[in-house]
């Protein structure tokens, strides 16, 4: 941080110019790749065709194939993907930990454990989100309550969410074995995260719901900016640290979860997004959430077109594309970043 | 992080605590463990009178109950008692290697390898038995602790945190890909499923017979090096000054840790907590010297697993649970109370 005050004005602006043309450079791939994505199936349209049918121009039968068939799935992992992206950011920044995410901390774990104690009893489908919402929650309460002491340590919550995750996972894992096979099938898709089957009704709601979040995220960003000063020069700037990095925990979690919610949880685009976005822009800033955002709902758009027409495995879900993607990349960035010599952090 | 007892390495330095105390703990837990075992066999869907138990184990007797004796329950309790003193073990290495109190097998990311190699093998080669998959787990089992390994080294010295999340990323990514599989097959699915739970039920010695070997050798493994253990506790500078070789002994101990849980993890699937657990529970009662650590390890071991595998049987008569599911649910409690400890 006494870096970035220290560097001249220019080296500033010059990220900022940085981050702003790689946003703009992502901008441009997404709508490439959702004109793509919509376009794309048993009917095939144009692109630039597949976007106007979008906002309801051209012929009626591909304003019906792109409105009603193909836009939720599309919709759903941009709106997922681009959650995921900045709840897993916000995180790495909340924990001071490069590897702090929703798949670490605990709320993967929640999301499915409600997920599936919602599949075990039968309900009806809509329900399921709503479970996966409450499990994640479930996890944010667990890690509040066994990591609180007096105030909330950074190394405590870490460790404290690995122990949430494995507790919820074995619930989850306890219950795909007691399933009859049929069930357990469905259960794990639902697990590993998949965008199959999404309504305008699911995308409306999830969609509403995770913008609030993100805004207001966005809103509490100058609050984060001073936390990543450290817990000392926090306080002394007249905040407390503790409880504000509560607060902002479980809006980051409330997003994370809702994210889940919608595709359920999708591995490593939390996880690996924001690192990518650290190499391409610099350290996180506003303007960096935003490149964040969007480069989650690329790469979940991306994968998600690689599941349906490159992948020959019909019904694959698409979390396991991205862990296949991400995971390789991410171990080599920790393999190298174990090279390097001990930051204080 | 480990917060080692310097004067318990440096054996002169202790003449204070009776020499006795240790023999007697661990003939009590010897005591308990045997408790244990004859629970185990008398225990299940079906109670047995111990005086049928004991007639069926001389031979004298025969029929219905004896042979639920020595066809199930003693193969069961057996195999039981080689896979907790495994793990007992495989845990108190590691976290003496590492100098982490984190370590364990599953943090290690060894029992998600040898999950995501045997789903593979049944996925591609059609294997069907528990005794199959014993070479697939072991190879999946060592390339696993060797990426974790990899991974939390940093400018040169193991750094406990990051060995803790870098193995829960490794398993993350081998169980996304384990999922992947499994539902690309719904064959595999099913099969696997009841593997990957971890349990020692319905399965015979012949399980257990390949693995024993290189169960000894690790175990011989550990004890050998667990002298260097205590001087690798002072640090490694400090162990190299007492002239301990630290990176073999390091080797070594991967080498040890990867042949006794591979081994367990082949015979039993991927059961956890248990390598995390024993050296905890012991380390209270006898001490930081690993040489007392690690045959208290090795009875505490199978304890806590035939422990959890009764209670399993018992909750949900006449159904039983599989013993890794209790064990990760009695775990991860264990695991939030230590992260407390370790951070402060």
């Amino acid at each position: 941080m006494t870096a970035i005050a220290a560097a001249p004005t220019g080296a500033l602006t010059r990220r900022r110019v940085r981050t702003a043309a790689w946003s703009v450079l992502a901008a441009a791939l997404l709508v490439l790749l959702t004109g793509i994505a919509l376009g794309t199936g048993q009917v095939s349209i144009s692109a630039w065709d597949a976007l106007r049918a979008l906002v309801g121009q051209g012929s009626p039968g591909d304003v019906l194939v792109v409105q009603e068939f193909r836009a939720p799935r599309v919709v759903s992992a941009l709106i997922a993907g681009a959650g995921l992206a900045m709840a897993g950011s916000m995180l790495q920044r909340l924990f001071r930990n490069p590897l702090a995410s929703p798949d670490t901390i605990g709320v993967t774990g929640g999301a499915s454990f409600g997920a599936v104690l919602m599949l075990a009893t039968g309900a009806s489908q809509q329900l399921i989100p709503l479970a996966a919402l409450g499990g994640g929650l479930l996890a944010a309460l667990l890690l509040g309550g066994l990591a609180w002491r007096s105030k909330l340590a950074v190394t405590r919550l870490v460790l404290v969410g690995l122990a949430v995750q494995q507790g919820l996972a074995a619930a989850v894992n306890l219950m795909i074995v007691r399933f009859p096979a049929e069930l357990a099938s469905s259960a794990m898709q639902w697990t590993t995260g998949s965008l199959y089957g999404r309504t305008w009704t699911e995308v409306s709601i999830g969609g509403t719901a995770i913008g609030l979040a993100a805004a207001a995220v966005v809103l509490c960003q100058r609050r984060v900016a001073v936390l990543d000063l450290g817990d000392d020069s926090a306080g002394g700037l007249g905040l407390d640290p503790g409880r504000d990095r509560m607060w902002l925990l479980l809006l980051t979690i409330t997003l994370a979860s809702l994210a889940a919610a919608l595709t359920g949880p999708v591995a490593f685009v939390a996880l690996a997004v924001p690192h990518l976005v650290r190499l391409l822009a610099g350290p996180p800033t506003l303007g960096t959430l935003g490149l964040t955002a969007l480069t989650g709902a690329v790469l979940l758009l991306g994968a998600d077109l690689l599941v349906l027409h490159v992948i020959p495995v019909h019904g694959l879900p698409v979390g396991a594309v991205t862990a296949t993607l991400g995971a390789p990349w991410l171990l080599v960035l920790m393999i190298r970043q174990g090279r390097l010599p001990q930051r204080s952090s | 992080m480990l917060r080692t007892d310097p004067t318990a390495s440096t054996a002169p330095a202790t003449p204070r605590r009776p020499a006795l105390r240790q023999p007697l703990l661990l003939a009590a837990g010897l005591g308990a463990l045997v408790l244990c075992a004859a629970l185990s066999l008398a225990l299940g869907s079906r109670a047995i009178p111990l005086s049928t138990m004991a007639d069926a184990l001389t031979g004298t007797a025969h029929g219905g109950d004896a042979d639920v004796v020595t066809g199930l329950r003693v193969p069961r309790t057996l195999i039981g008692l080689a896979v907790g003193a495994a793990l007992g073990a495989a845990g108190a290495v590691a976290q003496g290697v590492t100098r982490n109190p984190l370590a364990s097998p599953v943090t290690l990311g060894i029992n998600a390898g040898a999950s995501l190699a045997v789903v593979a093998a049944i996925y591609a080669l059609d294997l069907t038995r528990p005794a199959q998959y014993v070479w697939f787990a072991f190879a999946g089992a060592a390339l696993a602790a060797v990426a974790a390994y990899a991974m939390s080294r940093r400018g040169g010295d193991l750094d406990p945190v990051r060995l803790a999340l870098g193995g829960t990323v490794l398993t993350v990514v081998l169980t996304s890909w384990t999922s992947a599989l499994m539902l690309a097959s719904h064959r595999t699915l099913d099969e696997a499923r009841f593997w990957l739970a971890g349990s020692i039920a319905g399965r015979q010695l012949d399980t257990l017979t390949p693995v024993l070997p290189f169960l000894v050798v690790g175990l011989l493994g550990a004890f050998a090096i667990s002298p260097a253990l205590n001087a690798l506790a002072l640090g490694d500078e400090a162990a190299q000054s007492l002239g301990v070789p630290v990176a073999r002994i390091r080797v070594a101990g991967g080498l040890a840790v990867v042949l006794l849980a591979g081994g367990a993890v082949a015979v039993a699937g991927p059961v956890a907590f248990i390598g995390l657990a024993a050296p905890h529970l012991v380390r209270p009662l006898l001490g930081n010297d690993h040489r007392w650590l690690l045959p208290g390890c090795l009875i505490a071991g199978p304890l806590l697993l035939l422990a959890a595998d009764v209670l399993g049987r018992l909750v949900v008569r006449p159904s039983e649970i599989e013993v890794g599911i209790v064990t990760a649910f009695l775990g991860a409690p264990l695991l939030a109370v230590l992260a407390r400890k370790v951070a402060r």
